[in-house]
């Protein structure tokens, strides 16, 4: 093992670590607005995958073009979860958290049989797009394209959601309704739309991840598990609910399967990444970035 | 009011009872194979339902990772068979102490963690034990263990002719899973466990020493959960990672509790009842399971309890007054 | 004189920079009724949760029965006869009332019929006993703080620590609810009550104990207490506090 393989491999790990970030962001922003964790995140993604998908195979989209369509889909499709299904799951009278749980986990359940039924099990790629295929060197160190850019656009939307967060009303209501839901319908606000606009927005957000990765993974109705588990591991170590706590969880989570390749097995690389949670909750049990 | 009580437990037995005799019998009647097999499955996954509803209902610690102790059931027995000539018998044994062993090894870190940080976890840890079973060639790694046809007999738990010997096993291990749920129920443990997933704090002040219950409810269920992963090991005798240790069992251990009712002593094996035979059956029906119709039934399933009865079915025959004109 | 059922040694509590109990010394004596009463932010909570064994105290030491129980665990101070409820109720809400009780009766037995008759016992004791096989999850508030009582009752405790158990009631629920205070005592539990509202506590305690900013302002007969000009600008400060 030379220096240059263990740089190379780094380096690989930190774009696909700020991937990771945008992945789990949506996860943390609506965890951080309602308590609620979503367990069918790994399918929205998914789901993203094969809207990418389709746009390219039916409209010839490349999916860097595709990515905003996507993402705006995913906007309206969060949203509509929300409405239908999970606003009526913050009603139950008793195990209010179990009743979250099972019900987020059972969309996701049916949202991969669905896409065994409609889309068939078999491996989708995109095979031709701008980006594929093609790798740039950096002082010596080989990237390929396509994650460079998917690592650059979850830079900018982090960027974009600060900005967002900060700056507009619907940032501030956001902001206002996750620090205290009562006092926010106080004041005028309707909690529903916050919430509903803030699945919107965190399903955007994994439509676009959705998007970038299809130009570089195959595709499957499965394949949204193992991402899921990788995203609950970043908002985790961000502390839950934490949006930049995501951002830096995920450029652990990338490093940390990045080393853990270089010295286990290729089969075992999600083994560090397992280990890290687990290691990190053990020590903290709110996460690395999360309060108290 | 106390001899309420004490009649409706009775009022549970001996329904178990008239229960249990009538599944005894029904294989006189029923000759069908496919059918005796959807029997078999059925009778094991409400026992294993029941292991999990142990930890997951009664204690509230909910286990998405209960695929490790089966997994660790079925290669415990079949490594020790295959390696050492062990009968089955004694590697199921084994196979559930070395399942408690490792859940309360597993219970010291995870049950300080709490909500989703738990639910996560035991989703992960048994992501990892996969991995490693995957890679570990000693046990067969991805490619699995043939179990070796010794011929049939009950020394060795192996019946090539029928499969009625299994199903008899099967019976016996969802009535014991019953009597236990039964027995824990009114016992010290079983009103600990309650507290416990209703208000630890509260537990805590009132004597309940809420770790050593989370430990208790897991060792119980893990071992329970093994003894069902060796029978499926002998049942089906082939064993590999992917058809032992996957998510996919997990889900399947908490979804008839799910339906029939979570925390219920009935809950498990109506749910059991209902969803195994309607999945196996729309499966054989619809051909394979690669078109994902299993999983459409059980996801929608799951939601739709989660949203509309979130005490399960159960609740249409309870005896309680349902939660009407609850004064706020 | 023997000494007190209940002592707290200079008792500091400090989170961070706040000082939340500083050099707190009280006692309660076996039988008694003891009032810990004082305004907002006083630090009564703090020093209520520091005797249940909620939390260690950053200093100081807590003896019960002539034994240091500074650092015991709260489940295990149950099983030495301290017992608890809460200011914000903390029911077994998927629970109906008697299997509540039964939890603390546990603590006794395990014996589940001999449980189970403790439990029906104290439930009869604290007026809920027509409440027993109803979901706690549906009792009113002022059955639910009932319930707190009768649950930490069935624990058989020497001392009852009870947190605003008065507070927020109506006028008749909250005479009742002394009624039933008064009936624990006469059983021979001690019992530690903090109460923010004065009005309610003085003619029950047999001693009241007033904190101010961490430390026991004065302590003495709730006669002699409420007419003690520091604790008067403590409350009137805090009023005013209230009303800018």
């Amino acid at each position: 093992m030379t220096a240059a393989t263990i740089i190379q491999s780094l380096a690989s790990g930190l774009l696909m670590g700020l991937l990771y970030g945008l992945i789990a962001v949506g996860l943390a922003l609506i965890f951080g607005l309602m308590d609620v964790t979503n367990f069918a995140h790994g399918e929205f993604l998914m789901l993203a995958m094969y809207g990418a998908f389709f746009l390219f195979a039916f409209f010839a989209v490349d999916p860097l073009l595709a990515a905003p369509l996507v993402a705006a889909g995913m906007f309206v499709f969060g949203a509509a979860i929300y409405l239908l299904i999970v606003r009526f799951a913050m009603r139950a009278k008793a195990n209010i958290g179990m009743v979250q749980i099972f019900t987020t986990f059972g969309l996701a359940i049916l949202m991969r049989g669905l896409a065994q039924f409609f889309f068939t099990p078999d491996y989708r790629s995109i095979p031709t797009s701008w980006l594929g295929g093609k790798t740039v060197s950096l002082g010596g160190i080989f990237l390929p394209v396509p994650q460079l850019v998917g690592a650059l656009i979850s830079v900018a939307a982090f960027g974009a959601l600060f900005f967002f967060i900060k700056k507009t009303d619907f940032g501030r209501a956001l902001e206002a309704t996750r620090e205290d839901a009562g006092a926010v319908a106080l004041v005028g606000i309707d909690k529903n739309k916050v919430f509903a606009l803030g699945w919107g927005l965190g399903s955007a957000l994994v439509g676009l991840a959705g998007a970038v990765m299809a130009s570089f993974f195959y595709i499957y109705p499965d394949v949204g598990a193992s991402f899921a588990l990788i995203a609950y591991v970043t908002v985790a170590l961000g502390g839950f609910g934490s949006v930049f706590g995501a951002f830096a969880g995920g450029i652990i989570v990338g490093l940390v399967e990045a080393s853990t390749a270089l010295i286990l097995p290729p089969s075992l690389k999600s083994v560090g990444i397992y280990a890290v949670y687990l290691l990190v909750v053990f020590i903290r049990p709110r996460g690395l970035f999360g309060s108290i | 009011m106390d001899t309420t009580f004490a009649q409706r437990r009775r009022r549970d037995l001996i329904l178990a009872l008239i229960l249990a005799v009538l599944a005894a019998i029904v294989p006189f009647f029923v000759k069908d194979v496919n059918v005796q097999n959807i029997m078999v499955l059925t009778l094991m996954w409400a026992a294993l339902s029941q292991s999990w509803n142990i930890l997951s209902g009664y204690c509230g610690q909910i286990s998405l990772g209960h695929a490790l102790y089966f997994g660790l059931g079925a290669y415990t027995t079949t490594l020790l068979f295959t390696k050492f000539g062990v009968l089955p018998w004694f590697g199921m044994l084994g196979g559930g102490v070395i399942s408690a062993l490792i859940a309360l090894g597993l219970g010291y870190p995870t049950f300080r963690l709490r909500g989703h940080y738990f639910v996560i976890a035991t989703i992960v840890i048994a992501e990892i034990g996969l991995l490693l079973f995957h890679n570990w060639d000693w046990a067969g790694a991805a490619l699995g263990i043939d179990v070796p046809v010794r011929g049939d007999s009950w020394a060795k738990f192996q019946f090539t002719r029928s499969k009625l010997p299994y199903y008899y096993f099967a019976l016996v291990f969802c009535c014991v899973a019953w009597l236990v749920t039964w027995y824990l129920e009114n016992s010290k443990w079983g009103f600990w466990w309650r507290a416990v997933k209703d208000n630890p704090d509260a537990a805590e002040s009132l004597g309940v020493v809420v770790f050593n219950s989370k430990m208790g409810a897991a060792a119980i269920s893990a071992f329970m959960t093994a003894i069902g992963g060796a029978f499926y090991a002998q049942y089906v005798s082939y064993i590999d990672p992917d058809s032992v240790m996957t998510f996919q069992f997990s889900l399947l251990m908490a979804l008839p509790a799910v339906l029939g009712g979570i925390g219920t002593l009935w809950g498990p094996v109506l749910g059991a009842v209902i969803l195994i035979p309607l999945t196996e059956l729309t499966r054989n029906y619809l051909g394979g399971s690669g078109r994902g119709v299993d999983l459409i039934l059980y996801g929608a399933v799951i939601v739709l309890i989660s949203l509309a009865r979130p005490e399960g079915l159960i609740g249409l025959f309870s005896r309680k007054p349902a939660s009407k004109g609850v004064p706020q | 004189m023997t000494a007190p059922l209940l002592e707290t040694r200079g008792v500091w509590q400090r989170f961070g920079g706040l000082i939340a109990n500083s050099d707190v010394s009280i006692s309660a004596g076996a039988g008694e009724i003891v009032g810990l009463i004082g305004p907002n932010g006083a630090g009564k909570s703090t020093l209520f949760n520091l005797i249940a064994g909620v939390l260690p105290p950053t200093q100081g030491t807590i003896w019960f029965n002539g034994e240091d129980v500074t650092r015991m665990p709260a489940a295990e101070r149950c099983q030495r006869g301290i017992a608890r409820t809460f200011q914000v109720v903390k029911s077994f809400e998927t629970m109906t009332v008697i299997d509540n009780v039964i939890v603390g009766a546990l603590i006794r037995t395990t014996v589940m019929r001999e449980a189970r008759r403790k439990a029906l016992e104290v439930l009869e004791f604290c007026g809920l006993a027509g409440r027993a096989d109803v979901l706690a999850s549906q009792l009113i508030p002022s059955e639910k703080r009932r319930l707190e009582v009768a649950r930490a009752l069935a624990t058989e405790p020497k001392l009852l620590l009870l947190d605003e158990c008065l507070t927020g009631l109506t006028p008749m629920e909250a005479q009742s609810g002394v009624e039933l205070v008064r009936k624990v005592r006469a059983t021979g539990v001690t019992v530690l009550m903090v109460e923010h509202v004065m009005e309610i506590v003085m003619p029950l305690v047999d001693r009241a104990i007033v904190l101010n900013l961490g430390k026991v302002l004065v302590e003495g007969k709730p006669t002699e207490v409420v007419r003690h000009p520091e604790v008067i600008s403590a409350y009137l400060g805090d009023r005013h506090a209230i009303s800018a």
